[in-house]
């Protein structure tokens, strides 16, 4: 830069050859007629004009410059960048007057918010020469509009140059001053950016400095009052209209191409100029017309125009971007003076008022113009292919950011589900927080509309619903959020505000402002001090990366009532004082086995309960901020691998819906599950976690929701969606292991067949499972899904009777075993009892179930066993009349009982009598049944029975003549199968086992379903090689071990306390297709390779925001040895 | 004097295409060759898709017409891509493969192009291409736009002679990089390309 600012500095003598863009140009312009001072606010596509003198001041007023570059040095220049532009106008026409040559630069908006200045100083007078420089954006490439400026030599009266390339702003400059100074008026030059932004050859010349000296001559014009006002404006009129203006009409609006006859003429501005020049060269048409270039365009050129075309053109065409000024002017000019030619513009050939013109276009305007098919290439054969539906790439904000961990921390606080907070946000790089992924932004108008914005809506909704927020960048806050924030001070509204305070000016290429700067001329000042004084009750500043710390303020800031401000301070990236804000000696890696996989399994192609959305992993992270405590996944497994986190997560986002699905995503009985599993999920194997969540009842509750429970509709499509495979399966059992193997393998393509014994399906859990303990009638609904999904049922079919395991094991791809145990234990002792007085579990309960159980009231029961099955009986023959009297005898002691724990608490509590570590010692019938209890361990006699009936649950065995085929030395004791613990396999043929007449299974609804589904694994391993494990293998496993139980969950209040009592807690795990960071945070150094993110380590600014953001707590600084 | 020649940089807001066209700017000026350029200052650096036509020669003023590009330095595939309407069957693209992901395509909502079939496809249809898929030393993506100019002085007939160019890399290039910038051009313009394809 400084070399630059040297040679910009320099005079030449001799004409310096130089190709520089626009901007550049219009200062070395400015320079060369020795401009005192120089006013500006940044704005694209101006900026790099203030830039240059920004440049130029900085190196002026260094003493050792000074003394090495005199020359250079010499003329000091005056530069600041005002707060806004209005002040920049204000204080360039105070510098004029006080006798010193002013240049005042700006976008095109800037004029609308300084122009009470320029339209009041018209009606008075400046002194020394004063020139504007307002650069316009046809197309809006950085702009919020595309007004058009040259609309302001009307508005204002004062002299207008529009530049068509950089030699001509050069130029236009200088001669601008001279014309300012001829005519006591500011002086506007007008560019586009493709004039600005431009480079073009040019030369340099001399500088020349008039050295004025400052003064303030104290004359009458200075006032202005409305006793002048009438004669000010005819006063101004006169001098626009005089003929000073001449000699700068003749310089700037020329006729090219000057010849006899022409009947087409074109008159143009801007940049359509060098469109026109180009073509017309190439194409050779410059016999063909004349143009009229003009540079002066206000006052309106009459005369010139006026001879032009009273050359007697056939056609005339008139070219300029965005509004007909020119051509109004033209149009005008030729019905006052009677002109009969035809005059074009908007209009003709597609030439727009709105957007920018190309060559392109202006090359068919001509072809249309002169009827001509020019030659020109053409584009590729077939390129429209590759050209359509590319990815856009708009600009976002940097990696590192400060305003993209701000508008994070929001997102944890507003997530755009909530309709009620509006976020009205500004112009800027803050503006860049409308983009996806962040879009935390509702309305961007305006520069400093932000604030005006959320008072005024928030007026207008009454202040109904939450607060109102503005978000608005440091630079922007002190150039016109100042008055906006007071004004909702002193109107009381109720609004918050987020200053995203990055220590400087950031889109234009970071300028100081008053709240940030480090030179010596500027005075800082303090952003909380300031909003203090203007009264704000709530100011709080935070750092943004501390992302828990900004949580909580913004949290507060927000339930504040009345203004309060929130100031989210940390340097831009761009800023060396960024440095300060990060681990720079440190690196940020991600730990893969957390990103992306499931500590479950590593099949990706496993169809997983965990949601692949946004909303899921946005829930989740904000769990992660806000929870008060922590539960680790391995804590929470469910041997048919339900992720619990993402049906818990769903919960907390209301979304029952979801969170059903994700239970049916791996099991087809929820509402069942919901009545009676044992929820080993609750029971944690880490001690240390003191903490259940009753996912159970949650469970029930979803489940229940009958709108939910009737829609089937998701698995139907994914069985519609599946790969038809060929491959046909035979299940013998309708029982809920064989049922569950049915739903998976029908939703994974396969043709599945069910033989089942019974004239139903539904196994135990249909027949035996008494219907106090659960929805009969919902499981049925469950289990006639399957015929509907097209598994195929035989029924009344047995295993050894009507068909056969080895013709079966023939006929099929593969067989699953889910017979269950048909078969009861007897009780030696027992044996004389008459059949009428006798049961075993099974037929007892099966017979409650059907209502055809014939018990006299009043009678005393003995159950005998210390199972879940005993548990049932004893409660269902308490149910068939409550003067019954049941006691239940079992061999183990209470601590051992197999039965759950809150089925003896249940059968207890309804008054059933437990003489645990019992045996039926002696028994004999006469009228009642008489029975001698003796205590099991030491054989001593308790106490004597009389009992009307006796039910005997100590357990089944299988019915091994149906599996004969299997072989003996395969059974276990109780003729259970013994199998592969990992897949179910028997080691016969290709048939493999679920449900209870496995010799492993752990014999509960949820031990049932997870067999039948690991039973296909097994198969699919044998049939497709399939890689993988059971996804849900270590929890089923473990429901062997009940030494790891703890504590279950305690019922809740469900119907109001829910959110409460969910929100206490994270159920922090890994996740399978997280995509958070990706779709929430959006931060460019973070890339997806191969489904796992991966830092783009040259793009990371080591902020260290993603490592707050990870809910999997898959990121993390490097730990370094030191 | 040499025929009007149109070259368009495109890249990605960052990687230095303003540097370059600076660089062509400054090398053309160094060989006495008028030059003018357009470009869009201002959202840039803010990882947008940035792109910049130079001209070379008389009578022109930096401005760009479809199928008017006789040169196109694609300084990142897709952007390369996004400006295919303004090449002729006469053109020569240069293709750096310094892939950059546009958050759409990150997010997994928009594939990237298959930049191998749309190079088959410039094989086929204008002079000649240079796809670049080395990153000798493994440069970062500034002196990459050096290295494979310096290709495209080699395997082309480069409107601006390489001495000038170098000349212009040392007035340049940042404090303390001179040396570095001129061995990514150097490194450029010595190699013997595998996949030179000269069409017609």
């Amino acid at each position: 830069m400084q070399k630059q600012t040297i040679d910009i500095l320099t005079s030449f003598t001799k004409a310096q050859n130089r190709c520089e863009i626009g901007n550049v140009a219009i200062a070395r312009g400015a320079i060369e007629v020795g401009v005192d001072g120089v006013f500006s606010y940044p704005g694209t596509p101006s900026t790099e004009i203030s830039e240059v003198f920004n440049y130029v001041n900085e190196f002026q007023n260094q003493i050792d410059y000074q003394q090495k570059y005199p020359e250079q040095t010499k003329h000091k220049i005056y530069f600041e960048y005002s707060i806004n532009e209005k002040i920049a106008l204000e204080k360039a026409i105070a510098y004029s007057i006080g006798n010193k040559s002013a240049l005042c630069v700006m976008k095109n908006v800037g004029m609308n918010v300084a122009s009470d200045a320029l339209m009041s100083v018209t009606y008075q007078t400046i002194i020394a020469p004063l020139v504007i420089v307002l650069c316009d954006d046809p197309g809006c490439h950085s702009s919020s509009n595309e007004q058009d400026s040259r609309y302001w030599g009307n508005m204002a009266s004062v002299p207008v140059f529009n530049p068509a390339t950089p030699k001509d702003a050069y130029q236009m400059t200088k001669q601008a001053f001279q014309l300012s100074a001829e005519l006591r008026l500011p002086v506007i030059v007008r560019t586009t950016t493709r004039v600005s932004h431009t480079k073009g050859m040019l030369d340099y010349h001399e500088i020349k400095v008039n050295e004025r000296i400052a003064h303030f001559d104290r004359l009458p014009e200075h006032i202005n009052i409305p006793a002048r006002t009438a004669s000010a404006h005819q006063k101004l009129l006169l001098k626009l209209h005089s003929n000073i203006v001449d000699p700068y009409f003749a310089e700037f609006n020329k006729v090219l191409f000057a010849g006899n006859n022409k009947k087409i003429a074109i008159i143009s501005s801007g940049v359509s100029t060098t469109y026109l020049l180009e073509i017309i060269e190439e194409n050779k048409l410059a016999n063909q017309l004349e143009l009229l270039d003009l540079g002066l365009i206000f006052p309106f050129p009459d005369k010139q125009v006026l001879s032009f075309l009273q050359k007697g053109f056939k056609k005339v065409l008139i070219v300029e971007e965005l509004e007909p000024i020119i051509e109004n002017a033209v149009r005008n000019l030729a019905q006052k003076n009677n002109l009969t030619c035809e005059i074009l513009g908007k209009g003709f050939s597609g030439l727009s008022v709105t957007g920018e013109f190309n060559l392109s276009q202006i090359t068919q305007v001509l072809d249309e113009l002169f009827q001509i098919n020019s030659i020109s290439n053409s584009p590729l054969n077939g390129f429209e292919e590759f050209a359509e539906n590319l990815p856009a790439r708009p600009p976002t904000l940097c990696s590192g950011c400060p305003h993209r961990a701000s508008y994070y921390a929001l997102k944890l606080i507003v997530p755009k589900k909530d309709n009620d907070t509006i976020l009205c946000g500004d112009i800027g790089c803050s503006g860049l927080g409308a983009l996806p992924p962040l879009k935390m932004i509702d309305t961007i108008n305006h520069m400093g509309m932000s604030i005006s914005m959320a008072q005024g809506l928030s007026q207008a909704l009454n202040n109904k619903g939450t607060k109102t927020v503005a978000m608005l960048g440091d630079g922007t806050f002190f150039h016109s959020g100042i008055s906006s924030l007071l004004n909702a001070v002193y109107t009381k509204s109720n609004i918050l505000v987020i200053i995203f305070d990055n220590r400087t000016i950031g889109m234009t290429g970071h300028q100081d402002h008053p709240g940030a700067t480090h030179l010596e001329k500027y005075q800082e000042i303090e952003l909380e001090p300031l909003i203090k004084g203007m009264g704000v009750k709530f100011v709080e500043t935070l750092m943004p990366f501390d992302t828990t710390d900004t949580y909580k303020k913004i949290q507060e800031a927000m339930s504040h009532q009345g203004v309060s401000v929130i100031i989210s301070k940390a340097p831009c990236v761009f800023l060396p004082d960024y440095l300060n804000y990060t681990k720079q000696d440190s690196k940020i890696i991600i730990d893969h086995s957390k990103c992306n996989t499931c500590h479950n399994h590593s099949d990706e192609a496993l169809v997983c309960s965990k949601m692949a959305n946004s909303n899921s992993s946005l829930t989740r992270a904000i769990a992660k901020i806000r929870a008060e405590k922590r539960v680790d996944s391995k804590d929470q497994a469910c041997p048919a691998n339900i992720c619990n986190h993402g049906f818990f997560n769903s919960i907390l986002e209301k979304d029952y819906k979801t969170a059903l699905n994700m239970v049916r995503d791996k099991l087809l009985f929820s509402r069942a599950c919901g009545d009676i599993c044992h929820r080993p999920c609750e029971l944690f194997s880490n001690h240390e976690s003191d903490t259940t969540i009753p996912i159970k009842q949650l469970k029930k509750f979803v489940s229940n929701i009958d709108e939910n429970f009737n829609d089937f509709s998701t698995v139907f499509n994914q069985i519609k969606n599946a790969e038809k495979k060929d491959k046909k399966i035979a299940i013998i059992g309708a029982g809920p292991a064989g049922l569950s193997a049915a739903y998976d393998l029908i939703r994974d393509g396969f043709n599945v067949t069910v033989f089942e014994k019974q004239a139903a399906a539904g196994g135990l859990i249909k027949y035996v499972i008494p219907d106090f303990r659960m929805d009969k009638k919902g499981f049925d609904v469950e289990v006639s899904q399957l015929a509907k999904m097209g598994v195929q049922f035989h029924f009344n079919t047995s295993l050894g009777k009507d068909i056969q395991l080895e013709e079966i094991a023939s006929q099929f791809d593969g067989v699953i075993l889910a017979l269950g145990l048909g078969k009861s234990n007897e009780l030696e002792v027992v044996k004389s009892v008459s059949e009428s007085k006798k049961f075993d579990a099974l037929n007892f309960l099966k017979s409650y179930n059907q209502k055809s159980l014939t018990i006299k009231q009043g009678s005393a029961i003995l159950v005998v066993g210390g199972g879940n099955s005993a548990i049932d009986v004893a409660r269902s023959a308490k149910r068939l009349d409550a003067t019954n009297t049941i006691i239940l005898s079992c061999i183990e002691t209470e601590a051992k009982m197999p039965a759950f724990n809150e089925e003896i608490t249940h059968a207890k509590e309804e008054g059933i009598k437990i003489i645990a570590n019992s045996f039926v010692a002696t028994c004999s019938e006469n009228g009642q049944i008489k029975i001698a209890i003796h205590q099991f361990d030491t054989k001593n006699h308790i106490q004597d029975l009389l009992c009307d009936y006796i039910v005997i649950a100590i357990g089944q065995i299988g019915n091994a003549d149906e599996y004969a085929e299997i072989g003996l030395e395969n059974l276990n004791t109780n003729n259970k199968i013994k199998a592969n613990p990992s897949t179910g396999y028997t080691n016969y043929k290709n048939v493999f086992v679920a449900g209870d007449v496995g010799d492993e299974n752990h014999m509960s609804l949820i031990g049932a379903i997870a067999s039948g589904k690991r039973a296909v694994i097994g198969l699919k391993q044998q049939l497709e090689g399939y890689e993988f494990a059971y996804e849900g293998l270590d929890a089923l496993l473990n429901l062997n071990h009940k030494e790891k139980e703890g504590k279950t969950a305690d019922a809740i209040d469900l119907d109001g306390n829910i959110n409460a009592f969910i929100n206490k807690f994270n159920l922090f795990q890994s996740c399978e297709k997280c995509n958070h960071c990706i779709d929430n945070l959006g931060c460019p150094a973070m890339i997806k390779v191969n489904g796992k993110i991966v830092i783009d380590y040259p793009k990371c600014t080591k902020c260290g925001l993603c490592i707050d953001v990870c809910p999997n707590d898959a990121i993390k600084w490097e730990k370094r040895n030191y | 004097m040499l025929k009007k020649t149109k070259i368009l940089v495109a890249g990605v807001g960052g990687q230095g295409v303003v540097f370059l066209t600076n660089l062509l700017v400054k090398s053309a000026l160094l060989a006495g060759i008028p030059v003018a350029t357009s470009e869009i200052h201002g959202l840039s650096q803010r990882g947008g898709s940035v792109t910049a036509g130079i001209t070379l020669g008389e009578n022109t003023y930096g401005f760009l017409e479809t199928a008017g590009v006789d040169i196109l330095f694609g300084l990142e595939p897709l952007e390369a891509q996004r400006n295919i309407a303004y090449l002729h069957k006469n053109s020569i693209v240069i293709i750096d493969n310094n892939q950059i992901l546009p958050y759409v395509v990150n997010a997994g909502n928009a594939p990237y192009p298959n930049i191998e079939k749309f190079v088959e496809y410039l094989k086929e249809n204008i002079q000649f291409v240079i796809y670049n898929t080395e990153s000798p030393k493994n440069m970062i993506s500034v002196l990459r736009n050096l290295y494979v100019l310096g290709r495209a002085c080699a395997e082309t007939q480069f409107p601006i002679p390489a001495k000038f160019i170098e000349k212009a890399i040392v007035e340049l290039a940042k404090k303390g990089f001179e040396e570095k910038s001129l061995e990514a051009f150097h490194l450029g313009l010595n190699i013997k390309s595998k996949t030179v394809n000269q069409n017609k």
